[in-house]
């Protein structure tokens, strides 16, 4: 950051013009939320979806099954400097029994190229959820981890980050 | 890293029967999302690891579904309930075809 002093006033301007934008098109984009909301199944506390991919990930992976912001979390940089290479790290509190465990880990990044960036499924022999690895960023948006247990129950965690360094090309 | 498919598989030097310990990978990668371009203005087809299989003793533990959305050389973490002896083994396929496999072997230290 200290070699290019104009990124931070950039992005300052261009989030105060994003938001004055967001001002004025609140209204369409309340009513478009809604209408996406009429068949996807959302906690209180989920982020918007945003396009129709996140809303055909959603439906196609969780149909009208309710999502709630608990036993996960999601661990990643607030500001991602690089794109190409953002760590993240996913954890829960589930047990991992023969009788319950967590079955599948979704991970969605909402305006990537390919929102459903990975799925890692599990079975009780690891123990535990614990994952990491590293994932590329085409710009700021919401992350989603969806956590699904053998019994159908859904749980989530959601991380907001900057992108500075677009990854995707 | 070295030659594409190349992987190492890292876990703890000592290990109890029973702990649940942690498993480091990594495979040599390019990850191309097919959104790139050569600098002679070529672009890049998609090449990327689509699948990981995680085996302990023979048994599937673990089975990741990627896309090119992963970074270049792609690392994982995961754990695993080290409750025998036995070989675990990870293979990643790529949407080309590539067949990479790794494995070492969990055995539990000696008093």
């Amino acid at each position: 950051m200290a070699g290019s002093p104009e990124l931070p006033r950039r992005s300052f301007l261009q989030t105060l013009a994003l938001a004055s934008a967001g001002l004025l098109g609140s209204a369409a984009i309340a009513r478009s939320g809604r209408l996406l909301g009429g068949t996807v199944p959302r906690g209180p506390e989920d982020p918007e979806i945003p396009n129709e991919e996140v809303a055909r990930i959603y439906r196609e992976r969780f149909g009208g099954r309710t999502i709630t912001r608990a036993h996960v979390q999601l661990d990643m940089p607030a500001v991602a400097e690089d794109g190409r290479i953002v760590p993240v790290i996913i954890e829960s509190d589930l047990p991992m029994t023969a009788d319950h465990y967590v079955k599948g880990i979704h991970l969605i990044v909402d305006h990537n190229p390919d929102a459903h960036l990975a799925g890692f499924y599990l079975t009780p022999a690891v123990g535990q959820v614990s994952i990491s690895t590293r994932i590329k960023m085409k710009r700021s948006t919401w992350v989603r981890a969806i956590l699904e247990t053998n019994t159908g129950e859904l749980w989530a965690d959601y991380a907001k980050v900057l992108v500075t360094l677009n990854g995707c090309g | 890293m070295a030659g594409i498919g190349e992987a190492r598989i890292r876990v703890p030097d000592r290990i109890a029967q029973g702990d649940i310990i942690t498993v480091n990978s990594i495979v040599s990668h390019p990850m191309d999302t097919g959104f790139f371009r050569t600098k002679d203005g070529d672009p890049i087809p998609a090449y990327f690891i689509s699948d990981v299989v995680i085996t302990y003793g023979g048994d599937e533990v673990a089975r990741f579904e990627w896309t090119s959305g992963i970074s270049r050389d792609p690392v994982v973490t995961f754990t695993l309930k080290a409750d025998r002896e036995a070989p675990l083994a990870i293979t990643w396929k790529d949407n080309k075809g590539g067949v990479y496999s790794q494995s070492v072997n969990i055995a539990f230290a000696r008093a």
